[in-house]
């Protein structure tokens, strides 16, 4: 402790300077240590709180202007009008991330299943670098993939004039969290213990009959939180989408049709309106939606991971 | 040894004050010969962030003690972010002292012109149609005609494209093209992008797309079709015989003062107005 190089920071000099044990200081540096930590995290409850409760206070401003069931039930949204019906945003993302999920679930768990139970030791480490790294791939660059490769494909191959609509997205945001939800699963599959396997291989069982009666179930869990994640990111998910969907408030049920769900719609118009408006408060309140749609799943998954923890 | 310390920092700070305290005198001097100084914060329209770029970055060589912020977000942002105080001056597609495109007069504020900005309708390389009459561009965008075939091109459905609500290139287009007649947003052949990139990139990937941009953006595969038989070029823009042009302006509060005066002069000033104004695909109006 007596020897150390001489440029010490100002504080630990002070400490020193005062001749005390080495006790107190160690004690002293866990004390302060401890309020460090304490302290960020303070500061980032600080921080979560101000953002929910600066959203929430500007988008509830909305309802000064615009009744609850026009908001929520209407899907006339033509704000120079005063119609501010965000009905088609609302469904347009529990739709799109409905769509997203039947697209990406079995592929991802089926890759997921090779890649755990099936693919030699040499293709299984590949696969999963090659994974890891396309989750990285900003998501811009994938709704650009769509725009120019995609787009003009369902163009030509549905006859739709635009191409533009939930398909693109759907299948966009299916290859976005493709990885996501397959490295999941990967995981939770490699949890369930190898003697599970052997008893199934002892008992006569195939390698098809260990994956559906005893892999699987037994993942279960951990399969569905692997889901619920890809889900999450769907819904958020922004740049990508907002490149490939359309962004015209109408309803697009018929995938072809270009229409908007809550991330594009604000992503556009965020920049272009007046602090003050009411079009403002109502993006705010769609990204008050967003944020309690995000907080519900994540707590799903709190839930469904305190499950498998215990069993 | 506390003492000691106490004594060495007061000593560094009374001779670095002191130092300071002469500094100041003598740049104060300097600065009292030559010229303006202080800080210029510029936001807005992203139409206009190449030209507040340059003239910022000119500007800064001639007048060395004045610190400029430039950014470029939406027109929009111009106006509000002055009324608001946040910067001292804002780019704006359009004169926000007045009410367009369905935003409110900024009432305080002073409008200065500064280039005349030529915008384009522009159809894909591809399409055989090479002119349209403003009275066909209006009824294309309201949904009258809907075929290539109504205005002398092949049998296929018109798509078309527009730029989001409160895009300072789509209010130029309502002000300027649709003169008060609304724009037919819905169908599965009508989308909206962010961008004037993302316009460029959805008309020249669409052999049947329509749509409208900055003049500047018009290259690859796109083209810009003539109004009312006169090509749209800037020259044409210049003397007022292409029809589809706006204006850009910068905003202050008030009327302008010190380094923001001086700044708005020196982009009004005959040598940018000719030189890198008129490179950066602008038009002069001075």
């Amino acid at each position: 402790m007596e020897k150390r190089s001489p440029d010490w920071t100002d504080a630990m000099n002070l400490l020193t300077a005062h001749r005390q044990s080495r006790w107190t200081v160690k004690y002293a540096a866990d004390r302060f240590f401890r309020f460090l930590c304490l302290g960020s995290v303070i500061f980032l409850g600080a921080v979560l709180g101000a953002i929910v409760l600066f959203v929430s206070e500007t988008g509830f401003l909305v309802f000064r202007d615009v009744s609850l069931s026009e908001f929520f039930f209407s899907s006339h949204w033509d704000p120079e009008h005063g119609k501010y019906g965000a009905a088609v945003f609302i469904a347009g993302t529990l739709y799109l991330t409905l769509l997203t999920l039947l697209i990406t679930t079995p592929i991802s768990i089926c890759v997921a299943v090779f890649i755990a139970e099936i693919a030699p030791p040499w293709l299984r480490q590949w696969l999963r670098t090659l994974l890891d790294l396309l989750v990285g791939i900003p998501s811009i660059v994938y709704g650009y993939l769509g725009a120019t490769l995609l787009i003009p494909w369902i163009r030509e191959h549905t006859g739709a004039p635009v191409g533009d609509g939930f398909l693109a997205a759907a299948l966009v945001l299916s290859i976005m969290i493709l990885p996501t939800i397959t490295r999941i699963t990967d995981d939770a599959l490699c949890a369930v213990p190898n003697e599970w396997r052997e008893a199934n291989y002892a008992l006569g069982g195939t390698t098809f009959q260990m994956i559906v009666r005893v892999v699987l179930p037994a993942a279960k869990s951990g399969i569905v939180a692997a889901v619920i994640l890809g889900m999450a990111r769907a819904i958020g998910e922004t740049m990508a989408v907002v490149m490939v969907i359309g962004n015209v408030a109408q309803w697009g049920f018929d995938l072809v049709t270009p229409s908007s769900v809550l991330t594009s719609h604000i992503v556009m118009q965020i920049l272009n309106v007046d602090f003050q408006s009411t079009t403002n408060h109502a993006l705010y309140m769609m990204a008050l939606l967003l944020l309690m749609i995000s907080i519900s799943l994540i707590m799903i998954i709190r839930r469904l991971r305190l499950k498998g923890g215990s069993s | 040894m506390k003492r000691t310390t106490l004594w060495k920092r007061m000593a560094a700070a009374v001779l670095s004050s002191a130092l300071l305290i002469g500094a100041a005198f003598t740049t104060q001097y300097r600065a009292d010969a030559a010229e303006v100084s202080g800080k210029i914060v510029i936001a807005g329209s992203t139409a206009l962030l190449p030209l507040t770029q340059q003239a910022a970055k000119e500007f800064k060589k001639h007048h060395p003690k004045v610190k400029i912020v430039v950014s470029g977000s939406s027109s929009i942002a111009g106006p509000q972010s002055v009324a608001k105080g946040v910067a001292t001056i804002g780019a704006c597609d359009w004169d926000a002292t007045r009410a367009v495109g369905g935003f409110r007069a900024y009432k305080g504020l002073k409008a200065y012109k500064i280039a005349k900005i030529p915008f384009a309708v522009i159809v894909n390389k591809n399409n055989s149609v090479n002119n349209l009459s403003v009275q066909q561009i209006q009824d294309i965008y309201e949904g009258k005609i809907t075929n290539w075939k109504q205005v002398g091109g092949k049998d296929e459905e018109i798509v078309v494209i527009n730029r989001a609500k409160g895009s300072g290139t789509r209010v130029n287009f309502e002000d300027k093209i649709m003169d008060g007649h609304a724009i037919k947003t819905s169908g599965d052949n009508y989308k909206e992008v962010q961008k004037s990139g993302d316009m460029v990139n959805a008309v020249s990937s669409n052999p049947n797309a329509i749509g409208f941009v900055d003049l500047a953006y018009v290259k690859g595969g796109i083209k810009a079709v003539s109004i009312n038989g006169v090509k749209a070029t800037t020259a044409n823009a210049a003397s007022g015989k292409y029809v589809f042009y706006g204006y850009g302006y910068l905003l202050t509060k008030g009327e302008a003062k010190g380094a923001d005066k001086a700044f708005i002069n020196y982009i009004l000033s005959k040598k940018f107005q000719h030189g890198s104004l008129k490179k950066l695909k602008f038009i002069p109006v001075k």
